[in-house]
């Protein structure tokens, strides 16, 4: 009966499936979730298997925060009202991702999408939970592995911050960039057009002696000289500006690196501590 | 590419590993089935789970939990590649650009 309804599941899942991978997005997909997994979740959350979102599902492991928020958003387009579970805003005994649960003819399909350290994490708790104690995934088990997942879980946190204010500055400054380009080439459309007013000024003033009336006028002179004069000033400005935000995106990046290494730091101590309890047993 | 998982989780490893092509779907749920049924006869906590993915490697970045041990987890998060800055000589830590 039960397998019956599983696979109840398999033509929203291949849907679901279709339209993911038409937009060329790499994803694992799980049609239907394990017995073993059922009977865990309906003893713990005392739920009905009617209600359990994700018989059918798969999941996304994306690089970074920028590229989960763009795949959320796509997602959310392509599936008409989904719900969306943010465990960033609330994660679950320190679980990260985002889920999003789609409704075909009835039938719900959760993606999970998860950036590579969110999905590190996962993992990490996921397999304290098989190997140490089952209740380490739900916020139980024992107290220093609590912590460490704890702690691991804040660092990606604050790694993520980072990423975000990065990626910012970054964009802020190809802004930056491009104003600049433009600014530089309307100067030397300038710089061409005094040239050239320059020299029909030198050849009118050669004239001037026979063609009075054909000289260019000063105030045409004078301004294109203040015109020229606007832009160069515009130019110093946006190198400021640039000069400013490559600063910034200097020291975000900076800070961005130094927050790598502390999760880098906790990881280095909890493979020593794994190979210290190795070397305890043999 | 369908595969077919039996993982025991007290161990933290896998039994069994089959794979299908895509078109044998059918087939792919009948052996899952099979060791699900198996596996509760014998009254073991194995895990039997089914998963389609592009190949192997997209299997194994997806599901690493399956095929790595708590160490092996902790190195393959150690040793991402897309981390920022530039890696050291022994990649141990890594210095902004």
């Amino acid at each position: 009966m039960l397998e019956c309804y599983r696979r109840s599941f398999g033509d929203a899942y291949q849907e679901v499936v279709r339209i993911i991978r038409e937009r060329d997005q790499s994803l694992t997909g799980r049609p239907a979730k394990s017995t073993a997994s059922i009977a865990e979740k309906l003893l713990r959350e005392s739920t009905r298997l009617s209600q359990v979102q994700d018989i059918a599902g798969c999941r996304i492991v994306v690089t970074d925060v920028m590229e989960q928020e763009r795949v959320v958003a796509s997602l959310r387009a392509d599936f008409p009202s989904p719900s969306v579970i943010d465990r960033r805003e609330k994660p679950s005994h320190g679980y990260r991702a985002v889920h999003i649960v789609a409704e075909i003819s009835g039938k719900p399909v959760e993606i999970q999408v998860r950036t590579s350290l969110q999905h590190m994490w996962a993992n990490l708790s996921e397999k304290c939970s098989d190997v140490l104690d089952p209740t380490i995934k739900y916020g139980g088990g024992p107290v220093e592995w609590r912590n460490f997942l704890g702690k691991i879980s804040k660092s990606v946190e604050a790694y993520e911050e980072f990423e975000k204010k990065h990626s910012e500055a970054v964009t802020a400054h190809e802004v930056f960039e491009k104003s600049h380009s433009k600014a530089v080439t309307a100067h030397e459309v300038f710089e061409k057009s005094h040239s050239k007013a320059v020299t029909a000024h030198e050849v009118l003033e050669n004239a001037a002696a026979e063609l009075l009336e054909h000289r260019l006028p000063e105030h045409k002179v004078q301004e294109i000289v203040e015109e020229m004069e606007a832009s160069r000033l515009r130019i110093k400005d946006l190198a400021e500006k640039m000069e400013a935000s490559r600063l910034r995106t200097e020291n975000l990046s900076e800070k961005l690196v130094a927050q790598w290494n502390v999760n880098a730091e906790l990881l280095d101590k909890a493979i020593t501590w794994l190979d210290e309890r190795k070397g305890e047993k043999q | 590419m369908i595969f077919v998982i039996e993982y025991n989780r007290s161990k933290g490893n896998k039994v069994t590993i089959l794979d299908f092509d895509d078109s044998k779907r059918r087939e792919a749920e009948d052996a899952r089935l099979e060791i699900e049924l198996d596996v509760t006869r014998k009254k073991v906590d194995h895990e039997v789970v089914l998963l389609e993915a592009a190949s192997k490697d997209a299997l194994h970045r997806t599901h690493l939990r399956y095929f790595a041990d708590l160490p092996g987890i902790l190195k393959s998060a150690r040793d991402q590649k897309e981390r920022p800055g530039r890696r050291e000589e022994k990649g141990s830590r890594i210095d902004s650009r």
